[in-house]
């Protein structure tokens, strides 16, 4: 099918967690000297495979350690799998975490602009953003205040409309849905419900409430494989059903 | 992947805003700002001047000496600063790095063009100096950019080698700065070469062989004297092939460097 956008197949990932303190050279000579490995392999991803379809909005849940954060990381490039592939057609943008590379002793106007290059937005494409950046966010005339002096509720808002109005095709957020205030959480809100089924969004989350509201699909993984995939109510669930 | 990376648009947008910010954020607070780019070296160079220059008398026969002086130290702060900075910062990037994608050289790229900004503007210094000093302007002048490029490439070598090391093993950071403070004193930037001349012509020569001390006696000829003692004129004169190995060195240390940087950027996520 043309319009899957996300194929990911096979995919496995495993990291090498230390298992003592094997930080620092005297360590790792010691380590090798002695035919001790210093670290043990901690499978996290163990053969993920789906594809994505044109403006799914899909929640992926799973209980903590499953591999969800891992998954998304993955997708975002961030950590190279041992194996299997994943193809992405067209642009992704990642928000694992809101408000990455903010300077607070920049200035809003420069964090924004700063923020949109990490993410692979030219200035050219961020002067068109701009604007809706600012007055989704509602802080045009903190634009030219360092950023330290917002107050976090303000940041949190700057890096939020940053995410969702940077023009991807691919959104990908972690746990990252409302923030601020209550009327600027009823401005998230509106907003997710108004894009449900136009963009094409990936969603890590523990909250069941917005995978029923918004999610049209999601995906269940349980130690690093996927558990279910489908219908977000049946999903909902099942994940309560984990641990009663 | 089939066009250079460092061409592709995205990339160039974020090394400049990059440099741009650490630029901006490295004197933030004090008082005299950017003052402190010119201030550092000229400091270290009268402090120098004074000990080695007026009380143990290194300069004797050197023309020029203060100017010469400036020009070592000058480079020397370059050095450390491009190196310090280059192999500190994929650690000191690591929130970005954990949680966004980009080429992870840029970063290294951008914490050194910082440092080949000052370098820029300390250049004038020198130029100001030797002219105040009675050095006339010589076509010379113009060969220095070539020298100071391949000063730079070195220093990017070492950053991107050693950078990626400093990721898992963080000793690095400790050993590259005794190993800086050995090296201030492996070439000539304080005490003149033919003072070593003087004992041991193939200490000399060895210490000739750094491309450290090459780039450094080189400018010095280029910009300052032509009296100064090269790696060219002196070491090419047993063998005019000889004088190649500090070049070479420094291709080999870009090359091996940014071939280790990659390999190991995949994995800089995980291990920071």
């Amino acid at each position: 099918m043309s319009d899957i956008v996300v194929s990911v197949k096979n995919l496995h990932k495993s990291f090498k967690l230390p298992t003592e303190r094997a930080w620092g050279l005297k360590q790792a000579i010691f380590n090798r000297l002695k035919g001790i490995k210093g670290y043990k392999e901690q499978k996290v991803l163990n053969g993920i495979s789906f594809d994505v379809r044109k403006n799914e909005f899909i929640g992926i849940v799973g209980r903590n350690g499953s591999g969800k954060s891992t998954l998304l990381k993955t997708l975002a490039k961030i950590y190279f799998p041992e194996k299997g592939s994943i193809n992405i057609n067209g642009t992704l943008v990642p928000f694992i975490e809101l408000g990455v590379g903010f300077n607070p002793e920049l200035s809003g106007r420069e964090n924004i602009y700063l923020n949109g290059a990490l993410l692979g937005f030219s200035n050219k494409e961020m002067d068109a953003m701009y604007d809706e950046i600012i007055d989704f966010a509602e802080l045009r005339p903190f634009m030219d205040q360092k950023l330290k002096n917002y107050s976090s509720g303000m940041q949190v808002r700057l890096a939020f409309s940053i995410a969702i109005r940077a023009k991807g095709d691919i959104l990908l957020l972690d746990e990252v849905l409302a923030v601020g205030d209550a009327a600027f959480q009823q401005k998230c809100a509106d907003y997710f419900a108004s894009i449900k089924g136009k963009q094409t969004v990936i969603l890590v989350t523990h909250d069941m409430g917005n995978v029923t509201k918004y999610c049209t699909r999601a995906i269940l993984i349980e130690n690093g494989k996927i558990a279910l995939d489908g219908d977000p109510e049946k999903i909902a669930k099942a994940y309560k059903k984990l641990w009663s | 992947m089939a066009i250079p990376n460092f061409l592709y648009k995205g990339n160039r947008v974020l090394l400049k805003e990059l440099t741009k910010t650490d630029f901006k954020l490295r004197y933030q607070g004090s008082i005299l700002g950017y003052l402190w780019a010119l201030l550092r070296p000229l400091m270290m160079f009268a402090i120098l001047y004074v000990v080695f220059g007026k009380l143990l008398r290194f300069g004797g026969d050197i023309p020029h000496y203060p100017v010469y002086l400036l020009a070592g130290t000058t480079l020397w702060a370059f050095f450390t600063e491009c190196t310090n900075q280059g192999i500190q910062a994929i650690v000191t990037r690591g929130d970005l790095i954990r949680k966004i994608c980009f080429p992870k050289y840029i970063v290294v790229v951008s914490a050194t063009l910082t440092a080949v900004i000052n370098l820029l503007i300390n250049m004038v210094v020198v130029a100001i100096f030797a002219l105040l000093d009675g050095i006339a302007p010589s076509w010379t002048w113009l060969l220095a950019p070539l020298v100071l490029f391949e000063f730079y490439c070195l220093a990017l070598g070492i950053s991107f080698l050693f950078g990626a090391i400093n990721v898992k093993y963080r000793d690095i950071t400790s050993i590259w700065d005794v190993l800086t403070q050995a090296l201030f004193y492996a070439v000539p930037i304080i005490y003149p070469i033919s003072m070593i001349i003087a004992t041991s012509s193939i200490a000399a020569k060895i210490i000739l062989l750094n491309p450290i001390a090459q780039v450094i006696q080189d400018f010095r000829y280029l910009v300052i004297t032509p009296e100064t003692i090269t790696t060219w004129g002196y070491v090419g004169e047993t063998n005019p092939a000889l004088p190649f190995i500090p070049i070479l060195l420094v291709i080999i240390l870009l090359v091996w460097g940014s071939w280790y940087f990659r390999k190991k950027s995949k994995r800089f996520a995980e291990e920071i």
